[in-house]
């Protein structure tokens, strides 16, 4: 190492909340050990909120494992450095001491309320557990903003909504007064218009009780709406750390502006490519030996790949602005300014594929769609879900649509009922004049576990009947044409990665052009850089093809970018339907608006709205 | 820096146990292993005919040239016990094979296609379920005749339904999977999507409950056979033999009690290997 200085610790006055000090994590999942954390330093201060910003495997998860005492004993986890809450060594100390720690000073939050609460007990109860009286639960419920509190404790959890469930894990979080709320993911679960309640409900938890709040997220706009600092983690470290001002506007380390990069706005320009990240291509033990993002990124030099740069204050700027990265400041400050214009893969060639003849009429046809699910209630009582309600649409071949709507809204509904997947009570479909083919929101389950990429792909080929060496061959092409490598061929499912999963979805929906194709969520289980390139390539594959794209999502952002015209959907009614832009800029319908009010926007979004 | 390599004690005894019982599930696994090349071997290992009388009668265990002595009428009791295991093992597979390949085919059919047909199905399997097993196949036995070929034929006709109940509910989860909706909407034929999408899905559930459910059937089996619904009298069979000498209990024990132990390890050995199956199969998921 040619730099030995120690980084600078935040000047506070009083003793920080919570300490971590050079923590190394080695987690064992399936005979394989990996070192998850590599060296994090991180001090949250009294009464301060600070955000986690990371991608999926970024250890972010397991940092606040590791500060709850909670790391899994089947990883068989090995720990160095130090990690204290309100000055207990959350390493060392004795379970017993542990577990005092967890019910007085601290308190968590999890990304799904419906698993982390007991789905037998009444809520009440459950909070009456950690407060010991009732008269205090009904106090904390209302506290954090539940209306008829005495009331509600009477029901289950499954009787409340995703939004008021995390603010009943709120009040069992602030049951003991800690002075750290841990909030792993709290709004990822749920609407936009319920985000910003919770988010709004953590800042208001902090204010009024005093305590600190961790908050771990993949969306640094979630992080900028909330968080005093910001700490961006990469690969086990954390990359840069600073005011959330600071990191947002003026980013000091590659990757944080990689990740603004692939951020989707409202106000992005619609054409052209997303800016994405470029993919990795360094092996594990590249990346170890150097700076982990070295082969990603775009200021790399020779040194990036043999020095691991430490996290240092940065030489021209504010105090506790801090940055692990050989380049300067003003360097990647350039890099973020030349954002929007930089393409950051490579497209793959799509020119094997064979555009689908062009037909004259619409590509889908739904007139007047109702779609009722009955179900049975306990004492014999039927209930009926009128999860579309007399729906008609009309889409002409080669135009994409993007359906939006919040959970609930029967947007996936109407695309199942459009697939065939789903039978519809009343109301009439057409879609042709081929079957359309859709790609699903989860596509790690989406492909048949037990068969191999090739075999999955081939079988779409059978009814052309062509000879095996053929279909051998139409499968490796368009394995390259999405950017995968043919010898994935004969590798199975759960060996992929989640980006590359769903490009073996879009694989086979393509292999034979679908005059239609159908996309349920298809990004939302990514991590924002996989999605941008994911969205990439199914606008690329509509224009080569001339495909017909019906776009199902809850992202306004998305929405706009994948969608000629918008169509909004509430309650199983269509309540607003228009040119993708007119809709963001003059929503008609006062939904529409609540939504777009609610997308968590960037400091930065406003200023590059031109 | 201080190197904390297990801040708690006890992840050192929870991973020796891991291993521990990775070594166990091995040789449980093993067992029924073991079993099918004895009872692949019998005829070859017996030291003597086990229908001829060849050697004093009622000799104790350990006579000379008999280690587990001979009957009331001077047969080798090692001998009979080598071929009865070997007809109670490989009728038990048997039986266990048909009820899997006829539940099987039925409750995959009804689970994958629903409607009236599931509905159908399900209440032929439920009629068999709801008539007591030992009793109707002793019935069928009775009518048609004892015999070790009429026996299997009672047993089995009894012994599908419980098959075809639980891989009907397996097929049915496994068919409401998003990977079999894409593979319906990719434009799979019906009996490929069976065979391909869902049947390998059901398979690991069909081999623990087929594992487990050996033991029992060895049992039925030889509890028929006791009964006199076995082979007929001079063939080698456990349960006939301990039935046949249940008097000589108080003067001559071993008479009874060496094919009685027989039944008693069979139907051990095939339960252990169920369980170390179930551990195997699970743990891969």
């Amino acid at each position: 190492m040619t730099r030995t200085t120690r980084p600078a610790s935040p000047v506070t006055a009083s003793p920080a909340t919570a300490s971590v000090r050079g923590l190394t994590v080695s987690l064992t999942r399936g005979g394989v050990t990996s070192e998850v954390l590599r060296g994090v330093d991180l001090e949250i201060a009294p009464a301060e909120i600070v955000g986690l910003v990371g991608e999926s495997g970024s250890g972010k998860s397991v940092l606040a494992l590791t500060l709850l005492g909670l790391l899994p004993e089947s990883s068989a986890p090995r720990l160095s450095g130090s990690a204290t809450v309100a000055g207990v060594d959350m390493i060392g100390g004795s379970a017993a001491e542990l577990r005092r720690v967890r019910t007085t000073e601290l308190g968590a939050i999890f990304q799904d309320p419906m698993t982390s609460l007991n789905p037998t007990m009444r809520i009440g109860a459950q909070i009456t557990e950690s407060t010991h009286s009732a008269a205090e639960s009904v106090r904390l419920l209302s506290l954090v903003g539940i209306h008829d509190a005495a009331e509600r404790m009477r029901a289950y959890p499954h009787e409340l909504s995703g939004g008021l469930r995390q603010r009943v894990m709120a009040a069992i979080a602030v049951s003991g007064t800690p002075s750290l709320i841990i909030a792993d993911e709290p709004t990822t679960a749920l609407d936009v218009t319920v985000q910003a309640q919770v988010l709004d409900l953590l800042r208001e938890l902090r204010d009024r009780m005093g305590c600190s709040v961790l908050i771990i997220t993949h969306d640094l706009g979630v992080a900028g709406q909330v968080a005093d600092r910001i700490a961006v983690m990469y690969a086990g470290r954390i990359v840069e750390l600073g005011t959330a001002d600071e990191v947002l506007r003026r980013p000091a380390n590659p990757y944080t502006v990689g990740l603004l990069g692939a951020r989707l706005s409202l106000g992005m320009h619609r054409g052209g490519l997303l800016t994405t990240l470029a993919p990795e291509t360094a092996s594990v033990e590249e990346r170890l030996r150097g700076c982990a993002y070295h082969s990603r990124c775009q200021l790399a030099t020779t040194d990036c790949a043999t020095e691991t740069p430490s996290l240092d204050p940065l030489e021209s700027g504010p105090d506790g602005h801090l940055s692990a990265c050989w380049r300067s400041p003003a360097k990647v400050g350039s890099l973020a300014a030349s954002l929007p214009a930089r393409a950051g893969v490579e497209l793959p060639d799509l020119t094997s594929l064979v555009p689908i003849p062009a037909v004259k009429g619409p590509a889908v046809e739904v007139v007047d769609l109702t779609c009722v699910f009955r179900g049975k209630r306990a004492r014999g009582r039927a209930t009926a879900i009128h999860a579309v309600q007399g729906i008609s649409l009309r889409v002409e071949h080669g135009e994409a649509l993007s359906i939006v709507g919040e959970s609930g809204s029967g947007k996936s509904t109407l695309l199942r009922v459009i697939a065939g997947l789903t039978p519809a009570t009343s109301g009439t479909v057409a879609v042709g004049p081929d079957r359309p083919q859709m790609v699903f929101q989860d596509a790690g389950s989406s492909l048949t576990p037990w068969l191999t990429v090739g075999e999955i792909l081939r079988e779409r080929l059978l009814p052309l009947r062509i000879p095996r060496a053929e279909a051998s061959r139409r499968v490796e092409s368009i394995l390259e044409s999405m950017g995968l490598s043919a010898s994935i061929a004969v590798v199975r499912p759960a060996e992929l990665s989640g980006g590359q999963r769903q490009r073996v979805v879009l694989a086979r929906a393509t292999i034979i052009p679908p005059s239609v194709l159908l996309c349920d969520e298809p990004t939302s289980a990514l991590d924002a850089s996989l999605a941008a390139s994911v969205l990439n390539l199914i606008r690329d594959l509509r224009e080569r093809l001339g495909m017909t794209v019906l776009f199902v999502t809850h992202d306004l952002a998305v929405a706009r970018l994948m969608g000629d015209r918008i169509a909004v959907m509430n309650r199983g009614r269509l309540v607003e339907l228009g040119d993708a832009d007119s809709i963001i800029t003059r929503p008609q319908d006062p939904y529409t608006a609540a939504l777009i009010a609610a997308v968590p926007e960037l400091i930065t979004d406003r200023r590059a709205d031109s | 820096m201080t190197l904390i390599t297990s801040p708690v004690p006890r992840w050192r005894a929870v991973s020796t146990g891991f291993v521990a019982g990775r070594r166990l599930t091995v040789v449980l696994v093993s067992l029924p292993m073991l079993m099918t090349l004895l009872a692949l071997f019998g005829r070859i290992l017996a030291p003597h005919d086990p229908v001829q009388p060849v050697g004093g009668l009622n000799l104790p265990p350990g006579s000379d040239g008999f280690p587990l002595g001979t009957d009331a009428i001077g047969r080798d009791l090692l001998s009979r016990t080598l071929y009865g295991v070997q007809a109670s093992w490989f009728s038990a597979l048997l039986v266990v094979g048909v009820g899997l390949l006829i539940g099987g085919l039925i409750g995959v059919i009804a689970g994958v296609t629903g409607g009236w047909v599931d509905a159908v199905l399900m209440r032929v399997t439920d009629l068999f379920l709801a008539l007591p097993g030992v009793l109707v196949s002793i019935a069928i036995v009775a009518a048609l005749g004892a015999g070790l070929g009429n026996t299997l034929i009672g047993v089995s006709i009894v012994w599908w339904p419980y098959y075809a109940r639980i891989l009907r509910g397996e097929a049915k989860s496994i068919a409401a999977r998003p990977h079999v909706e894409a593979a319906r909407l990719a434009g799979i034929s019906r009996p490929r999507l069976i065979l391909r999408h869902v049947l390998p899905g059901v398979v690991p559930t069909a081999v623990v409950t087929a594992s487990l459910d050996v033991g029992n059937v060895v049992l039925l089996l030889a509890g028929l056979s006791f009964l006199g619904l076995g082979q007929s009298a001079p063939a080698p069979e456990l349960g006939s033999d301990t039935a046949r000498a249940l008097s000589q209990l108080l003067s001559e024990w071993w008479v009874p009690v060496v094919p009685g132990l027989a039944v008693l390890i069979v139907s051990l050995v095939a339960n252990l290997g169920g369980d170390g199956i179930r551990t195997l199969v699970t743990n891969r998921r």
